[in-house]
């Protein structure tokens, strides 16, 4: 049980660090998936001595969420599903359920089936973040208040207060979101039948096309721009898969559509 | 020219990351914004009721962009001092400040949020499906550049220009960057779309002679995986929300592969 509470801890300190980047503060984007998935599984590899494949399941993971997340905007008064604690704990469930396992498949139905588990988690944090979002709106009032009492402390005062709320709010949900939900899984995990469910491996395979799908409907606008994203397929299909050949045809195209846009205009 | 130095701006660029920790349905940033500006204010204004004024002033309805918000900041540093000094009044502070967020929250949410980050995603991506390891810390260096260069210096623009810095944004020809980042986009989207929608089928490996395998295989993955995503774009422009086609896609996946059309 021991071992279970510590790695509950790094959980939700990682957990709580990472939720104060999505909006509260700094906003380096360490609280992408692509970011913190791998983090999470960076430290728990390390206190399980399994570094590399701790790292390897976030860059899958972190991908995956990444992509399914890729249009959640924080504009204005929407908030988005909290993409940083499903990642963290997608990663935590998955590699803790499932780091005793010998077999890839094995690994892989844990993953999988923690993955889909954090994507509700996800719109959970969302309900969290919108009650501490109300707690703050309780706080400004009561920085109103002092104010006009002449308690020129009372603004910052608060305002550190919303960012511990913060803070406690995504370290106790990781805290026992991990402490209690790891056992349940491997449960569930073990009593599916592995030899039979590869058809899991097939899902992740495809679950990227959705992410391609938002994030094409995000960037593809004009007719013209159409005609340059089926071109673009119909190259890169029979185009050696290197990505030394993607990264700098990427640029290029940039720079020279942009050119020629204006030429048009 | 102004009673702000150097170290009282940068102590406001570094407070200002702490902008949206209070973030409320009332005033929005308005805690992270007077949180921000405060050390400014304090040295602008004496202690008393000028200075209570001036916090009370900022604990109005305030949002825009977080990366541009410091521009923002300078910009109403400026206008504080001349109200310290009495030539301006007290309205046109706040309906500058009102002016300048808006036009601050639509350049940079369309150009961070709108553009860069996706691109940006879009390389970690690509790097991330082939297995580098150093993807993350890539994403962080590539993406915080931009971040930090205008968090920093739109503390100083604002604050050396006052309301002219609109004239400075425009130089940055943000739209243009906008479509070029978007063709970029696109670009390593053709790449990642044939090649990482994994999409395998028995049929390829009975019928067809060996030699003809692997282009067969990235014919099949590329033509699939277009109609895939396709399908799929068609289901989000219907605005069906994307965890409901996730959903779908995994049933059929799990369909298709009990069927052995897929495995």
């Amino acid at each position: 049980m021991g071992e279970g509470l510590w790695a509950a801890f790094i959980v939700a300190l990682i957990g709580g660090v990472v939720d104060l980047d999505s909006t509260a503060t700094w906003q380096f984007m360490v609280s992408q998936p692509i970011v913190a998935a791998p983090l999470t599984g960076l430290f728990l590899g390390l206190a399980a001595n399994q570094m590399g494949a701790g790292l390897k399941l976030g860059l899958i993971i972190g991908a995956i969420l990444q992509l399914v997340w890729i249009e959640q905007l924080p504009l204005g008064m929407n908030v988005p599903p909290d993409a940083a604690l499903a990642s963290v704990l997608s990663v935590a469930l998955g590699f803790l359920a499932g780091h005793r396992y010998d077999s890839y498949v094995e690994r892989e139905v844990c993953s999988t089936v923690a993955l889909l588990l954090s994507v509700a988690l996800g719109l959970l944090g969302r309900s969290l973040d919108m009650f501490v979002r109300r707690v703050n709106t309780s706080i400004n009032h009561w920085v109103e208040r002092q104010l006009e009492d002449g308690k020129t402390w009372a603004p910052s005062f608060g305002h550190t207060l919303g960012g511990a709320a913060t803070f406690t709010k995504a370290f106790l949900f990781c805290f026992l979101v991990t402490w209690l939900g790891v056992e349940p899984l491997r449960y569930f995990t073990q009593s599916l039948n592995f030899a039979q469910n590869t058809g899991f491996i097939v899902i992740q395979g495809l679950l990227p096309a959705v992410g391609f799908a938002v994030l094409a409907s995000m960037c593809v606008l004009s007719r013209r721009e159409f005609r340059v994203f089926l071109g673009g397929i119909a190259i890169f299909t029979v185009l050696p898969a290197s990505i030394w050949l993607a990264l700098p045809l990427a640029l290029l195209a940039g720079w020279l559509f942009t050119r020629t846009a204006d030429g048009a205009a | 020219m102004g009673q702000l130095d150097r170290w009282l701006l940068l102590q406001v660029a570094f407070r200002s990351f702490f902008l949206q920790a209070s973030w409320n349905y009332k005033g929005m940033m308005n805690m992270g914004f007077l949180y921000a500006i405060q050390p400014g204010l304090d040295r602008i204004h004496p202690e008393g009721p000028a200075r209570e004024a001036a916090y009370a002033r900022h604990l109005e309805y305030f949002n825009t962009n977080p990366y541009f918000a410091s521009i923002v900041m300078g910009v109403t540093l400026e206008l504080e001092e001349r109200l310290a000094r009495g030539e301006i009044a007290e309205d046109i502070i706040h309906d500058t400040k009102e002016g300048l967020m808006t036009a601050c929250a639509a350049i940079g949410d369309g150009f961070f949020w709108g553009a860069w980050r996706p691109f940006v995603a879009a390389i970690a991506l690509t790097l991330a499906f082939n297995n580098y390891l150093a993807t993350p810390i890539i994403f962080l260096i590539l993406y915080n550049i931009p971040h930090l260069y205008f968090r920093f210096q739109g503390v100083f623009w604002g604050y050396r220009l006052g309301t002219d810095v609109i004239r400075l944004l425009r130089r940055f020809q943000i739209q243009r960057a906008r479509l070029a980042l978007r063709y970029a986009t696109v670009a390593l989207l053709c790449y990642l779309i044939p090649n990482h929608v994994n999409l395998h089928t028995p049929f390829l490996i009975t019928y067809l002679p060996m030699e003809w395998f692997f282009l067969g295989e990235k014919l099949v993955q590329g033509i699939g995986a277009t109609m895939l995503v396709g399908l799929a774009a068609l289901a989000y422009r219907a605005k069906i929300d994307v965890l409901m086609i996730s959903f779908l896609l995994m049933l059929s996946a799990l369909v298709l592969y009990h069927w052995g059309i897929l495995i």
